[in-house]
């Protein structure tokens, strides 16, 4: 056990067992919202435990979850849209406090490590995490509803 | 008779294919975890792929 390990464990205890809350109770609205926020939750929490055993190659699941878990959310964005319609779902001081969690975890791991090749895949990770999360929340609140096919 | 391409888009063309290889292959090489000639060949295909891909959908979305 490190520090890495333990604010792994911190994160996924707090944002991951509070994403699970969201996601199992309440309205759609609701259980949306914080299914996009699993995504926030969760991949600093990937790239913590990463980090804390030493295995650099474990990032690769928090890439692939910061690619996959905004293109899920736009796919149920556009399945409820109907449903969504009315309630604009949203919950912007959350967003952007898991935005700025990723970003923190980001940098830390960044300044923790040797600059080199890996420093520029945080950063990507980062950046795909962070605006794949705002561009899905977007979304979910019905941002591009006037967009054509959206 | 045979249609023509006007110079300056294939030029246009031959750069947007250029410009999105250069950026997936420097992704390819920033994501793998060791550099070697075999991964630089593949990752340069693969980019090529992904160039004249990328242009389609661009395409696609842009109605050009």
């Amino acid at each position: 056990m490190n520090g890495w390990i333990l604010a792994a464990t911190v994160e996924l205890g707090g944002g991951g067992a509070a994403a699970l809350w969201g996601v199992t109770t309440g309205p759609p609205a609701r259980r949306v919202v914080a299914q996009n926020l699993t995504t926030s939750a969760v991949c600093p929490a990937l790239l913590l435990l990463a980090q804390g055993y030493g295995r650099p190659s474990y990032v690769d699941l928090a890439l692939l979850l910061a690619l996959l878990g905004p293109v899920g959310t736009l796919v149920f964005a556009r399945l409820l849209s109907d449903d969504l319609a009315g309630e604009r779902p949203g919950a912007w001081p959350l967003t952007w406090t898991a935005a700025g969690l990723g970003a923190a975890v980001v940098l830390a791991l960044c300044v923790a490590g040797a600059p080199g090749r890996a420093t520029v895949k945080l950063l990507v990770i980062g950046a795909l995490l962070i605006s794949g999360n705002v561009i899905a929340s977007r979304a979910l609140a019905g941002g591009y509803r006037g967009v054509r096919g959206g | 008779m045979t249609r023509r391409t006007a110079p300056r888009a294939a030029l246009l063309a031959a750069g947007e294919l250029l410009a999105w290889w250069a950026v997936l292959a420097l992704l390819w090489l920033v994501l793998i975890s060791t550099v070697d000639t075999l991964e630089r060949i593949v990752g340069a295909s693969c980019a090529a792929v992904g160039a004249l891909l990328a242009r389609t959908g661009r395409r696609a979305v842009s109605w050009r």
